[in-house]
């Protein structure tokens, strides 16, 4: 820059110089003048070669100074490539540091022997005592042989083993083959042995089939059967047990669960797929609740009751298997067709021959407490609706099936026991007999009755005068609303003795103007229960127990002196020796009324009974109570 | 159940009651009436079987219990009732006449001048025992049929009885004779055929009787034997009494009626029986917290009541 700063400055004065002269001497000559082109001409020459030599040397000297500068940046980056190289390696080099210290060897996961019992077992080549106490590391990597050595020892055994077990195997396969070639053989025996089974009445296959179909009942049904078998054999030849039902289905119903897995995911995609294209209604998915919540269980156990006269009770045991109780259906039949009186309807009918069997066991509710919270969840608001379908669950079932629910707890496991079925067997088969006898006996009496006849036994003859006069004219079966609507019944009702589970009847007994209504409450327990009667006379006015005191003597004579009309037992005779006697108290009623009088004409009835006086007492009763073989009248 | 008889003890605090399966229960009235009375306060303390037929009347001197069923009267002491097992003091059987059947006896009157007992009932006859010795001293006959109810008139001192043949026949006791017979029945008044002639109920106030069953209550003047009074109730009435200026009286229907010596009903209190048979007053000084009237009947249960005009609260057996 200096040179070309320099080759300015001399520019202007070499114009100056020029400059000066040319105005002074314009007549000069031209050859001084060509002389000076020439001289500033080779200036000029001069000049460019000066300045083109000047233009090189500034081009070199700014090569040079690139060339250095690029020189210097050379090293540079060279020391900082170094110097990344270098860090580079430090980060590496502290990781794999990190990582050898962080380094956890398989070795720290085993459990290794304590160091007391590796220095008393290992052996002394491997455990190097002398070294290895002193050094950690020779000790682990001791202790690591000593480790070895002993899996290396369980393998073999392990492998040892093994071979053993196939072996056993094998030996159990040939002997499972033996014995399943004898299996055939045994069943051709006992085919064989049938006839002679038949031939001396011992028929152990058929029981022996039965244990086997048993085998499948739910737990209590089996213990129903058992017992049931046992209490047959020991006690009772009249009972006979059997098993109905389809073993494959009891079967099926323990099936494997990875199995019912699939079924559920198979039948969750199947479900998907019916939602997307029709949800069935809400109602028919209840319904199906429902109808799962009341499944029975296949099988059924059948009792069969024998009773004196040849008639039979059938007994058909269920489980309900999500309830967890059990119910029965039960039919009576005769020897000879029955034709049913009117009034009888109730009497075998398979709904109600069984209720009250115990007291206050009417069967129409589930005895299981938790089944309520079961019930909510399906919209079944109680079991009574759906008793005709699945038999009744009376209490005394859930005890012969060893069924045990405590009144206030819920119980969600199935505790079938076999002491608590035993101790009601024998009390329940009797209450059967009884009842279905009773029932029996009341089928013929109503027929009799309908027909204004009330049949006596000769056994019976003497609780009554030879010669009765009032008569029964019908007999009929009302229903429960009907008898909690006559007037002369209401303190019955008040006293809780008319609940549903009973059958009424109405009785009415005419002589003369006179008649007398008499309801009947019969208690499904007769006749152990004795039937109660209230009674209400249309004579000169209506009488009943509110506004005539013997119209009440006339009821306590049948109702509480009941037991004198029982006959002999099993006092099925109660209820047609109440009626007869309730004829020859309406004859006595009428013949010792007073004769009134400012009335005439003759009584209507005269007094033919023998009585030792008509009134007696401050209540002036009547001479009711009947002195056989005397044959006559007196107060109580 | 019916309960026939009733009767307070001497001190007031208890009742007893009579029913026809023979027993008899005590209830403690004190008890039933004290403000912290529970159910089982209506309970009997004791029941005791004491007789083999109804206890048709019981009364109590101030010591014993009388009560009398069939045939048999027996004594009882009051401080030995409560306890258990009680037997009795004594019994006494009057002579009757008739064998084939032991006769009932209907009522029992105390003649506390005489120390003695009246006994009348199935046999027709008024019996009278002393007290003291328990002999029978004298049996007055003239009732045709069997004797309902006795009432003593104190001045004289007369013995009332009414019966079944339809007649009050008055009694001297000193010459025991008959002195007087009305025979109700007769009077136009107060028959009432259809129901019959019998005379349930008798109560008398020296001048005045009152008697009622099967003719209407009416209300008599002994001296002049006419009817002043018929009461208007179509129900035969099984027992009456005199109180202070009223006539108690109850029969069928659920009633205690109150009437007016004129012949109003005052009121009309039900009971919870359907038909009632005693009541019994107690008016024993010794236990005026215990002054009730109790009515007892066709039922098992005796009601209390505490002010005549309602009933306060039932006892039962």
């Amino acid at each position: 820059t200096m040179s070309s700063e320099s080759s300015k400055k001399r520019k202007p004065k070499v114009i100056r110089s020029d400059g000066a002269p040319a105005e002074g001497k314009r007549s000069r000559s031209d050859t001084e003048q060509a002389f000076e082109i020439e001289e500033r001409r080779i200036q000029s020459c001069v000049h460019f070669m000066t300045l083109k030599k000047l233009n090189r040397l500034a081009h070199i000297r700014l090569k040079k100074g690139r060339d250095q500068t690029h020189e210097a940046k050379q090293k540079v980056d060279a020391y900082h490539l170094q110097l990344q190289n270098l860090l580079y390696e430090v980060m590496h080099l502290q990781k794999e540091i990190t990582k050898c210290l962080e380094f956890k060897s398989k070795h720290e996961e085993i459990d290794l022997v304590t160091l007391e019992e590796f220095y008393t077992e290992a052996p002394p080549n491997i455990s190097k005592a002398e070294i290895t106490m002193g050094d950690p590391h020779q000790q682990t990597l001791a202790r690591l042989d000593w480790e070895l050595e002993q899996r290396k020892r369980l393998a073999e055994k392990y492998r040892e083993c093994l071979s053993n077990k196939e072996k056993i195997l094998k030996e159990i396969e040939v002997k499972k083959e033996y014995l399943s070639s004898l299996q055939p053989r045994l069943n051709s025996i006992m085919q064989a042995s049938l006839p002679v089974q038949e031939y001396l009445f011992m028929p152990f296959d058929q029981a022996h089939k039965q244990y086997e179909t048993a085998r499948h009942l739910p737990p209590p049904l089996y213990v129903l059967f058992v017992q049931a078998t046992a209490y047959g054999q020991a006690c009772d030849k009249t009972l006979s047990v059997a098993i109905e039902g389809s073993v494959d289905e009891a079967k099926a119903l323990f099936k494997p669960p990875e199995d019912s897995q699939d079924d559920e995911s198979d039948s969750d995609a199947e479900e998907e797929q019916t939602t997307k294209r029709r949800r069935p209604t809400l109602g028919v998915q209840l319904d199906d609740k429902r109808k799962e919540m009341l499944k029975r269980h296949p099988l059924s156990v059948l009792l069969d009751l024998k009773c004196k006269d040849s008639s039979v009770l059938h007994l058909t045991f269920y489980y309900l298997m999500n309830l967890n109780i059990m119910t029965v259906k039960a039919k009576v039949t005769t020897t000879m067709e029955l034709i049913t009186p009117i009034s009888a309807g109730d009497l075998l009918s398979p709904d109600s021959v069984l209720s009250c069997l115990y007291p206050g066991d009417h069967g129409k509710k589930t005895p299981n407490p938790a089944n309520q919270y079961q019930f909510d969840k399906v919209g079944i608001l109680s079991l009574r609706d759906y008793v005709l379908e699945l038999g009744h669950p009376y209490l005394w079932v859930q005890k012969l099936g060893g069924l045990h629910f405590p009144k206030e707890q819920p119980q969600h496991t199935v505790m079938a026991d076999h002491s608590q079925s035993a101790s009601h067997m024998e009390t329940t088969m009797k209450l059967l007999k009884t009842r279905v006898q009773s029932r029996l006996a009341l089928h013929k009496q109503f027929a009799s009755l309908e027909h204004g006849i009330v049949p006596v036994t000769s056994d019976c003859q003497c609780l009554f005068p030879a010669k009765v006069v009032s008569h029964l004219v019908k007999w009929v079966m009302i229903p429960h609303e009907d008898y909690m609507d006559l007037l002369f019944t209401k303190d019955i009702v008040e006293a809780g003795l008319a609940g549903d589970t009973n059958l009424y009847y109405l009785a009415l007994i005419e002589r003369g103007t006179a008649k007398l209504q008499a309801a009947v409450v019969l208690n499904p327990g007769y006749s152990s229960i004795p039937p109660i009667f209230r009674l209400c006379l249309n004579w000169k006015g209506e009488k009943t127990n509110s506004n005539d005191d013997n119209i009440r003597a006339m009821e306590s004579e049948v109702n509480v002196c009941y037991k004198e009309l029982c006959g002999p037992r099993p006092s099925y005779q109660l209820l047609t020796n109440q009626l007869q006697r309730l004829c020859v108290l309406l004859d006595v009623y009428l013949e010792t009324e007073s004769h009134d009088d400012s009335v005439e004409g003759p009584k209507e009835f005269p007094q033919e009974k023998m009585c030792l006086r008509l009134f007696r007492g401050p209540s002036r009763m009547k001479p009711f109570k009947y002195n056989h073989p005397q044959g006559f009248f007196s107060h109580r | 159940m019916t309960v026939f008889s009733q009767s307070v003890s001497p001190c007031g605090k208890f009742l007893a009651a009579g029913n026809n399966y023979g027993q008899i229960a005590i209830f403690s009235l004190s008890a039933a009436l004290s403000s912290e009375a529970k159910e089982e306060s209506k309970k009997p303390m004791v029941t005791f079987h004491a007789h083999d037929g109804p206890v048709y009347s019981m009364v109590s001197t101030d010591r014993h219990l009388l009560s009398a069923g069939d045939g048999e009267v027996k004594g009882w002491l009051w401080a030995e009732i409560l306890k258990k097992g009680c037997k009795e003091l004594w019994r006494r059987q009057p002579p009757y006449r008739t064998s084939l059947e032991v006769p009932e006896i209907n009522a029992l009157l105390l003649i506390p001048k005489e120390n003695s007992l009246i006994l009348a009932g199935g046999d027709c006859q008024l019996h009278s025992m002393d007290l003291e010795t328990g002999t029978f001293t004298r049996a007055l006959r003239g009732h045709t049929d069997y004797i309902h109810c006795l009432a003593l008139r104190e001045r004289s001192p007369e013995v009332l009885s009414g019966g079944e043949d339809g007649a009050v026949r008055l009694w001297d006791l000193r010459t025991a004779k008959e002195v007087q017979t009305i025979e109700v029945y007769k009077h136009e008044e107060c028959s009432r055929p259809h129901n019959g002639r019998w005379i349930g109920c008798l109560a008398t106030d020296s001048d005045w009787m009152v008697c009622g069953g099967g003719p209407a209550l009416t209300l008599w003047h002994l001296r002049s034997s006419t009817p002043t009074t018929v009461f208007p109730i179509r129900a035969p009435q099984k027992h009456v009494t005199f109180y202070q200026d009223l006539i108690l009286s109850a029969g069928q229907g659920c009633y205690v009626n109150h009437w007016q010596l004129s012949g109003e009903l005052k009121a009309q209190v039900p009971g919870s029986s359907p038909g009632l048979l005693s009541l019994s007053l107690n008016q024993q000084p010794a236990a005026p917290e215990c002054k009730v009237l109790t009515a007892a009947g066709n039922s098992c249960r005796v009601d209390v009541f505490t002010n005549l005009g309602y009933r306060a609260f039932s006892l039962s057996f």
